[in-house]
């Protein structure tokens, strides 16, 4: 409001009172005709303000009062301050409506969640896989409505860069995949996917696997059978002697390959942690070592370095096949001359069973991928050397369902190492156990 | 007493020992819902495995309601809640009880599961056993979301539904008893499957209960041993005024 207009709204009231002083002058009384213009002054005044304050509370969508002067200012400030506040609230509204509309049409369920779990805002997708309710279920707890006891695991764990899958409660046929992906200030996206396809295609296709080979198993017996008796027999054509060993060595190959596959598709079946029987590593390496020396090449050496006794709480035989695919691998891959360590360790942290070979060594850009099935380094190596290629694939899984990670370090021509960790949990002493 | 009025409390921390309560009491829910689809599974894909999973699995159940118990004695001890707290705790308790014999029943299904699983497969694949398991299951979740929502409409129908769960077990019964008539060598497995929705059947009525303290817990009225029309009509007359 300019300056001159309060002189103006001064000189227009000192002029009105000038009048009434006046006006009052020929009967004597001015004071009174001065008083008379004030009051009169005073109640258009308070007239104003009470207009004023039943526009501005929006009473009866009251329009705003006529007024002049400093008042008609004041009024046409506010309503310009008003409209200017309706127009972004508009705008902003109006974004805020796309947005929502936008993350409604999201084919996946979309939940957001506070610090404590309570739902804020849900998609109908997420409202259809969850069975969430629009109008009474802001401001539940989420994991009082999705109470599969995997869920609840997985929101208490604090871990959260994997996803989980559930199946529902009501239709078993339909699985979801649920993600927490926390943002801001403790507050998370939940992101539920209908994920059945998926499932049923991963069952179907550990169901192949299984199943073929088994159906592949009995065959090859009767080949290897035939083969074995066809080799020893002495009036064999000379001539063939050579072609019936290769076809002897390969269907030993195509058995021990098949054997793996059913014992990665068992290791697959059975989910979960694996079993707490105490295992006696120690005689473990002891046997593993024995083995190892029958088909060493001569000069090559085989160190044993236990410094531990403590027992490992699993299954016997899933990780007896770990650790001698571990020390089989070591034994290929190590020439003439090289020595290979067996190491079997303990700390407060949990166990380490390790084998470093000084045999080729393994190039960086492989490491990574080695425990993916059927991956060769090289594959005119490995197929001369005869392995399955499934065998880091099974000491991944077992060491999987032991709570245990497998590390590979390596430099190329100088050997590597494989380590496997056990946590804490997974270790008992010998006293505790005699 | 509004439904929403149970989470305002002027003392947080004692919000939040009771909003803790109840997610347990929800989580043990969760884990029953579970261990009876699985036990279901179990019977139905003939899978002693999991059955036998399953059977082993109940300690859990178990566990869970010693350890709500012993929280909600805490809470009536240090907090001396009243009111709709108060009948909220009274209603958790009695939930346990009846969830810890849900899970009970599970584990029969499971062991008698494991046993059938070696056993030759009926003709009719346990068709009416798995419908009877669809009810059973869908009572106890929507008791349970009741449970989580105080939502007094939904306990009253899914209470309802337990009238449904009789007829099928009913049902079921003449037919057994029309197998065992038929062919004696059946009435080994039929007995057995006598006992399975006979099992199933009391999950119906401990589902019922837990409907009943969802009432209870949201209007303040024991409708326990009363007829579910009765119940309606006072909740609406109630409602109705201002």
């Amino acid at each position: 409001m300019s300056l001159s207009l309060w002189w103006w709204l001064a000189a227009r009231v000192s002029a009105a009172l000038v009048v009434g002083f006046l006006a009052g002058l020929p009967f004597g009384y001015p004071a009174i005709g001065v008083a008379v213009v004030a009051v009169a002054v005073l109640v258009r005044m308070l007239y104003l303000l009470r207009s004023t304050q039943r526009w501005l509370r929006g009473f009866n969508n009251a329009a705003p009062p006529d007024a002049g002067g400093a008042w008609g200012e004041l009024i046409g400030l506010v309503a310009r301050l008003q409209r200017r506040k309706q127009y972004h609230k508009r705008r902003l509204m109006r974004l805020l409506r796309e947005l929502r509309r936008s993350t409604a049409a999201i084919p996946d369920g979309v939940v957001v969640l506070n610090p404590q779990g309570e739902i804020l805002w849900f998609n109908r997708m997420a409202a259809r896989l969850l069975h969430l309710r629009a109008r009474t279920d802001v401001g539940l707890r989420i994991e009082n409505l999705v109470r599969q006891p995997e869920f609840i695991r997985y929101m208490r764990s604090g871990e959260y860069t994997l996803p989980v899958v559930v199946s529902a409660t009501i239709d078993k046929d339909l699985f979801l995949q649920i993600h927490l992906v926390p943002y801001g200030d403790g507050q998370s996206l939940m992101l539920v996917r209908d994920v059945t396809r998926a499932q049923r295609l991963e069952a179907m296709r550990k169901d192949f696997v299984a199943n073929a080979s088994h159906e592949l198993r009995s065959p090859l017996t009767v080949i290897a059978g035939y083969l074995e008796s066809l080799g020893q027999d002495p009036s064999l054509d000379p001539a063939l002697a050579g072609p019936v060993a290769e076809m002897r060595r390969q269907s030993t190959r195509m058995t021990s390959i098949i054997e793996d596959l059913l014992s990665l598709s068992r290791l697959e079946a059975g989910d979960g942690a694996a079993e707490r029987t105490p295992i006696d590593v120690v005689g473990l390496i002891e046997l593993l070592h024995r083995d190892l020396g029958a088909r060493l090449a001569q000069g090559t050496r085989v160190q044993v370095d236990i410094t531990s006794t403590v027992r490992l709480l699993g299954d016997e035989a899933q990780i007896h096949s770990a650790f001698a695919n571990l020390v089989d691998n070591a034994a290929k891959y190590t020439p003439q001359g090289g020595v290979i360590t067996l190491r079997w360790s303990s700390d407060a942290t949990g166990a380490l069973f390790s084998v470093q070979d000084t045999g080729i060594g393994i190039g960086p850009e492989h490491i990574p991928r080695l425990t993916e099935r059927f991956y060769r380094v090289d594959p005119g190596r490995s197929r001369a050397t005869g392995g399955s290629g499934l065998g880091l694939a099974i000491v991944k899984h077992v060491l999987q369902r032991h709570g245990a990670t497998l590390e590979i370090t390596s430099s190329e021509g100088h050997g590597s190492t494989f380590s496997c960790h056990f946590p804490i949990d997974r270790l008992v002493t010998e006293s505790r156990e005699a | 007493m509004e439904a929403a009025d149970l989470s305002h409390h002027t003392s947080r921390r004692f919000n939040e020992d009771l909003e803790r309560v109840r997610s347990k009491v929800l989580a043990m829910g969760g884990l029953v819902e579970e261990q009876l689809a699985g036990a279901l599974n179990a019977l139905i894909d003939g899978d002693s495995q999991l059955g036998q999973a399953i059977a082993k699995k109940d300690y859990q159940v178990n566990g869970m309601e010693v350890s709500i118990d012993e929280e909600c004695s805490r809470i009536l001890a240090t907090r001396a809640p009243a009111a709709g707290d108060l009948r909220m705790i009274v209603a958790t308790i009695k939930t346990i009880t009846d969830l810890e014999r849900i899970g009970d029943e599970c584990e029969k299904i499971a062991l008698i599961a494991a046993r059938l699983a070696n056993d030759e497969r009926p003709a009719d694949h346990y068709r009416e056993v798995k419908h009877l398991g669809r009810i059973t299951r869908t009572m106890v979740h929507q008791a349970l979301d009741a449970f989580a929502r105080l939502d007094a409409e939904l306990a009253i129908t899914t209470a309802r539904s337990d009238r449904v769960v009789d007829e099928e077990y009913e049902a079921i019964q003449r037919q057994s008893i029309t197998f065992m008539m038929e062919d004696p060598r059946s009435i080994r497995r039929a007995l057995d499957i006598m006992w399975v929705v006979r099992a199933m059947e009391r999950i119906g009525d401990h589902a019922k209960n837990v409907c009943e303290y969802v009432i209870y817990m949201v209007h303040g009225k024991d409708v326990r041993h009363t007829s579910l029309e009765r119940v309606e009509q006072e909740i609406r007359s109630r409602n109705a005024r201002p």
